[in-house]
């Protein structure tokens, strides 16, 4: 089977991934700020020989942003990313070579520039950041200055990376803090969450790739588009289904813990998990007679817990 | 003379593996004498979670790892259930089971396809581009039409894990991390639309696993039959057992037992415990039970070089995960090696995903899903049940109402574990040693070998990097490209 052949067997062109994109917004009444426009600018910057390039470094995480993203369906799918959009020159979990001749692509990148950097997973400082050791002599908090220094944008997947989440939770053992605001002038994007909700990545994503320039970002650096909103309000699909007061009784789980008031995010009209190209997600959180725990917010998981506690 | 040679990073499993073996030639084949598995991570779980409410226990420790979370829910609902002296409510057990089983069986497909497949399959001509380009290349490997099956069917997986997420997420919230885990049971009210949504999903992967997953599996195992004698490894098996059949939990979709020295055996918990000889951990650390474990690091410890304690049953090495689980119920007794595991776990999905379908049926919509019972002024408990990649154990200790304790032994920790006090080495270790390597360049078999327990670093808790170790005539990995 030719590239070609895999390609279409895949079911998905550059072009279809970049006309999927301008789903985003409208349908769920979200701020649709830039993203609606992007189709155009997009189709522009598409090259014959390759997509860009992407380096993907894990420290202290727990790879679920990247499963999560292994999700992603309604811009595009992972597969259409991978072999049609992006170069993914490194990727822990994904990359084929190992060792010697994987640290080789990433320095390749490297050298080249231009790059999209993605983090996943806090940054220990502690013990001279040999908590989290990459490769010899590549510690994660060498790493992540080391190729933000040459990179076109730098994004920040997931809580821990953007803000020390899990891993800096009292009594933060071993000093792990999150990304800086910005490098060598660079602001850095950050996608929060526990994980992260792959239409988020991938949105901002082909914002990225469509305009040249990160997206509106909030105080925290996170896109408006997904994170302008309180969860709480009354857009929320539980505002009117009753209280619970316990689980499995369905309902608003305010009474119960939910952090929607104290969470800005837009899971409860974007929703998880969806089956197909542009449509809804399956459920969420609170949708499931669970409590929202506050994972896309700088102060998670300390400042959220403990979770089946109501707000005073 | 004997080389060394150097795996960092090890990529396609979970986490921040190292591995480090050394080579020499042995009734004249070329092949490993010596092997070191180690993780380069380190976050403290267990200490970041004494002081907190014990039900954020069920949320916190799923973000230990993104692969297997949902069976962390599993071990610490089944812990606190012990703790708060609940039983689960019915629809509770067995929703909790439908949302472990949607992600073993998408861990297991991610694992087969995208972690494990690679290493069998010369890609070049089918996707010439990142991640799957460079690659290690080795003769053997799978090329022209056969290949390009695989890659198909690759790609094919991709959508199915996918949808194993969308199916467990019915009832979980979102995954891959599960919601709907609470001590007394679960969630979310139980209605028939639900069941029919997620009835549907499963047909589609009892499909995929029973006529593509399995055929590939059988084809890999045809292919190379040689890796039925290779990474044979310690010989024993370990598996708590998973998914209760009834709330008490006597009856189990798969086992608890161990297969010891040829012969199988019960599991008796208090015969576990966890050495440091060649861990960073304080002597006091060592030779402890999980229920009395002691987490104190002594990074500068001489004769260490890992920061994974090594868990051993009665003293001996064990390895657990699919195979383990298969073997110990009866449901898969060829061998135990590389290949062996592969295919067991291929077989594995076939069983849960069957099984669910009956478990659809046993829910009743609008029964109660959860027990409530408040939070106890003190209380212990164990949760043992089994992660993807085998069995995982939670231990819990409540006091003032809150949690004073908490140790966790994990899989991988069995798996990737370092010598014990007796010189003996982890699971993984000992699968390395005597697998042959062709090529010191394209040691591929060591990626076999090391892909085939599906190791999840991130479990292993106690993880750090290892020491700088003697090097003999130490080469790297073809550069590539």
């Amino acid at each position: 089977m030719s590239n070609t052949e895999v390609m279409t067997k895949m079911g998905l062109t550059r072009r279809d991934f970049m006309r999927a994109t301008s789903a985003i917004g409208a349908a769920f009444g979200l701020e649709a700020t830039g993203v609606m426009s992007l189709v155009g600018d997009a189709q522009a910057k598409e090259t014959a020989a390759g997509g860009v390039p992407v380096l993907w470094l894990q420290g202290q995480a727990c790879s679920g942003c990247s499963v999560s993203l292994l999700n992603t369906i309604f811009y595009t799918t992972i597969d259409d990313l991978a072999v049609n959009t992006l170069d993914i020159n490194f990727h822990p979990n994904l990359t084929a070579a190992v060792g010697t001749m994987a640290v080789a692509q990433v320095e390749r990148t490297y050298r080249q520039g231009g790059y999209v950097l993605v983090l996943e997973g806090a940054i220990p400082t502690g013990s001279g950041g040999k908590f989290c050791n990459l490769w010899p002599g590549m510690t994660f908090d060498k790493a992540v200055e080391r190729y933000a220094a040459r990179a076109a944008f730098i994004m920040g997947v997931g809580t821990c990376a953007c803000y020390g989440g899990i891993a800096a939770a009292a009594p933060n053992p071993t000093g792990a803090r999150g990304l800086a605001d910005s490098y060598g002038g660079k602001r850095v994007v950050k996608i929060p969450g526990c994980p992260i909700h792959p239409d988020w990545v991938v949105g901002t994503v082909a914002y990225i790739l469509a305009n040249g320039t990160a997206p509106a970002l909030d105080a925290y650096g996170r896109p408006t588009t997904f994170f302008g909103r309180r969860l709480h309000g009354d857009h929320c699909p539980l505002k009117d289904r009753g209280e619970a007061h316990r689980p499995g009784q369905g309902g608003c789980t305010k009474e119960m813990g939910c952090r929607g008031p104290k969470t800005f995010c837009d899971c409860n009209v974007r929703l998880w998990n969806g089956g197909a190209s542009g449509a809804k997600g399956v459920s969420w959180c609170s949708g499931a007679g669970a409590v929202c725990v506050g994972c896309t917010e700088p102060t998670f998981p300390d400042g959220m817990s403990p979770f089946y506690t109501k707000i005073e | 003379m004997s080389t060394t040679i150097s795996i960092s990073p090890m990529t396609r499993v979970e986490g921040h593996l190292d591995i480090e073996v050394t080579v020499d030639t042995d009734g004249a084949v070329q092949q490993v004498i010596d092997a070191k598995a180690a993780g380069q991570m380190f976050r403290g779980f267990e200490r970041i979670l004494v002081g907190r409410d014990p039900r954020d226990a069920v949320q916190l420790t799923q973000r230990i790892c993104g692969v297997c979370p949902v069976s962390h829910g599993m071990a610490s609902s089944l812990a606190l259930d012990a703790a708060y002296a609940v039983t689960p409510a019915e629809n509770g057990r067995i929703v909790r089971n439908l949302t472990l089983g949607a992600n073993f069986i998408q861990s297991h497909i991610l694992h087969f396809y995208h972690l494990a497949a690679p290493d069998y399959i010369n890609t070049d001509g089918i996707l010439d581009m990142s991640p799957w380009r460079p690659h290690l290349s080795s003769p053997d490997m799978v090329t022209g039409s056969a290949a390009a099956a695989l890659v198909g069917n690759y790609v094919a997986a991709l959508s199915m894990r996918r949808k194993a997420h969308q199916m467990g997420s019915i009832f979980a919230g979102h995954m891959p991390i599960a919601m709907n885990f609470v001590p007394g049971g679960a969630t979310k009210p139980v209605t028939a639309a639900d069941i029919t949504a997620f009835r549907a999903l499963l047909a589609e992967l009892r499909s995929f696993i029973s006529n593509v997953m399995l055929a590939d599996g059988e084809a890999l195992l045809s292919l190379f039959n040689d890796y039925t004698q290779i990474g044979t490894g310690c010989g024993n098996l370990l598996a708590y057992g998973v998914f209760d059949l009834t709330s008490a939990g006597t009856s189990k979709l798969l086992a608890r037992g161990r297969y010891t020295n040829g012969a199988l055996g019960t599991v008796d918990t208090t015969q576990i415990r966890e050495y440091v000889s060649h861990a960073w951990y304080t002597a006091n650390s060592g030779n402890r039970t999980p229920a009395a474990g002691v987490t104190e690091p002594a990074a500068d410890k001489d004769g260490a070089y890992s920061w994974i304690k090594a868990p051993r049953y009665a003293g001996a090495v064990h390895e657990v995960g699919p195979l383990a689980r298969m073997w110990v119920n009866g449901d898969y007794r060829y061998g135990i090696s590389a290949m062996d595991r592969i295919v067991a776990r291929a077989l594995e999905a076939e069983k849960v995903a069957n099984a669910m379908d009956g478990w659809l049926s046993q829910l009743v919509p609008g029964g109660p899903v959860y027990t409530h019972k408040a939070t106890p002024s003190s209380g212990t408990g164990v949760g043992l049940t089994e992660a993807p990649r085998g069995a995982l154990g939670h231990w819990a200790q409540i006091g003032s109402s809150r949690l004073t304790q908490y140790q966790i032994v994990s899989p991988t920790g069995w798996n990737a574990s370092p010598m014990d006090d007796s010189g003996q080495h982890g699971a993984i270790e000992q699968a390395l040693i005597g697998t042959p390597v062709r090529d010191l360049k394209n040691p591929i078999e060591l990626l076999r070998v090391v892909h085939s327990f599906d190791p999840c670093l991130s479990c292993s808790v106690h993880l750090v990097r290892p020491g700088k170790k003697a090097e003999i005539c130490r080469v790297d990995v073809a550069a590539g490209v």
